[in-house]
């Protein structure tokens, strides 16, 4: 089982032996070569967070954005330190289209306290040109009105959609 | 030593192990727990045989994963939306029952492949048609240690954590089934992020149509683009593919081309559908 499995996975090498045995037409002998190959995909998170920095609550309701592109602070918040966007990395097939899809929403607690944050990924259709692309996933924080201090926490789906 | 002289210790020993985990970060980024490999990326099922979809752990740490069979609907534009359990209908419902697969839950050290095993089983009396759904595998996050839930003095702190995964189709087809599809309308457009070539893909027939868009230009041997893991799937009739371009291709994406829809290569490869078309 496990020696299939490894064939398998070393599905790139065998391609290259296998094709490299066709060019090479033997005058006096042939034999067969058979290998069971293997589209695959792998997804990684590139270590970026989703970080919306350090945030000191205002009177009045409002947001912060996070994007790849940046933070916008909202109106009466005081925003500070860095910030970023999830990112992740996606390889497969030369030339695949993907789709990608996030929670659209996520509810952050902490204790009884709570705030929600859209969520946002920076593609839906994801082309793999050469093989590899990479997309990241930013959001929008609701902070609510004296936002109660604290840590909260909260976690979200992300999920690449194969064809 | 006094108790002062450790807890001084103390704060410089998580500095430095915060600083290593810093250092780690930076040399291996792309090795967060929880990444994954899946291979096939497609599958289909003709009959009873059953077949294995291989998992391996690509991350640095041991990580536990959960397989679960979900619901996807294809959109106009192509996407695939996720659909619940109370808004499923009967073909879907009927897809879910039918696919057996384990295990449904593993742990794997780094590097560590693992088989999961898939099969059918069609009920009696089951209506001819394709059924469908999508694996999915996604990493179950750790549980955070207490030690990191300090709570700050003043203002907030917010710790969102990406469960992430990937989804792969699992298709049965149930008969004899057949599909055509037709490529019309391609046209050239322009958004924020950049050009794309867009047209409509349609399609008639029982079951869905899947395979690669090669767009050539006549005078060219090679294809100008090449597109893979296109899908028109049963619940829609038409979609539309929308494919980005960089600015040098965007360059030949005019006049006189031909746009064909292939299957691919592992189905027989077969031409699908092709339409020339002058771009304006």
């Amino acid at each position: 089982m496990s020696k299939f499995i490894k064939a398998a996975l070393a599905s790139s090498v065998l391609v290259a032996s296998v094709m490299g045995a066709t060019a090479a037409r033997a005058d006096t002998a042939t034999a067969d070569a058979r290998a069971n190959i293997l589209q695959q995909v792998t997804v990684n998170s590139d270590g970026t967070a989703l970080d919306f920095g350090t945030i000191v609550t205002g009177t009045a309701a409002s947001t912060v954005s996070v994007s790849a592109g940046g933070r916008s602070c909202g109106a009466g918040l005081v925003c500070s330190g860095a910030t970023s966007a999830a990112g992740f990395d996606v390889t497969g097939t030369a030339g695949e289209t993907v789709s990608v899809a996030s929670d659209p929403s996520v509810t952050l607690t902490s204790g009884t306290n709570s705030m929600t944050a859209n969520i946002v990924a920076s593609v839906s259709t994801l082309t793999l040109t050469g093989g590899v692309g990479s997309f990241n996933v930013g959001g929008l924080l609701n902070v609510g009105a004296n936002q109660a201090d604290g840590a909260y926490e909260g976690s979200f789906n992300v999920t690449v959609n194969y064809n | 030593m006094t108790i002062q002289a450790l807890r001084a210790l103390k704060t410089c020993c998580i500095g430095l192990t915060s600083l290593a985990t810093a250092m780690t970060m930076t040399l291996t980024p792309a090795q967060a727990a929880g990444d994954l490999l899946v291979a096939p990326t497609r599958v289909v099922l003709d009959g009873d045989r059953g077949t294995e979809v291989i998992l391996n752990n690509i991350g640095s740490e041991t990580a536990t994963y959960r397989i679960s069979l979900e619901l996807r609907r294809m959109t106009a534009d192509g996407r695939l939306e996720e659909v619940s359990e109370e808004q499923s209908n009967q073909i879907e419902q009927a897809a879910k029952a039918m696919i057996r697969y384990a295990p449904r839950r593993v742990t794997l050290p780094p590097n560590q492949p693992q088989a999961i095993r898939l099969g059918v089983r069609a009920p009696e009396g089951l209506a001819d048609g394709e059924y469908r759904v999508h694996l999915l595998f996604r990493a179950i996050p750790e549980a955070r240690s207490v030690t990191d839930q300090t709570v700050p003095d003043g203002g907030f702190t917010i710790a969102l954590t990406p469960i992430y995964g990937v989804t792969i189709p699992i298709i049965v087809r149930y008969g004899n089934l057949q599909a055509t599809a037709a490529i019309a309308n391609g046209r050239m457009e322009t958004d924020a992020e950049g050009q794309s070539f867009a047209f409509d893909l349609s399609r008639s027939g029982d079951r869905s149509t899947y395979g690669e868009i090669r767009i050539t230009k006549p005078g060219l041997d090679e294809p100008v683009m090449v597109a893979r893991g296109i899908a028109v799937y049963p619940e829609v009739t038409k979609r539309t593919v929308s494919l980005p371009v960089p600015p040098e291709i965007a360059a030949q994406l005019s006049g006189p081309i031909s746009v064909a829809y292939y299957e691919s290569a592992n189905d027989g490869g077969a031409l699908i559908a092709k339409s020339d078309m002058i771009i304006r």
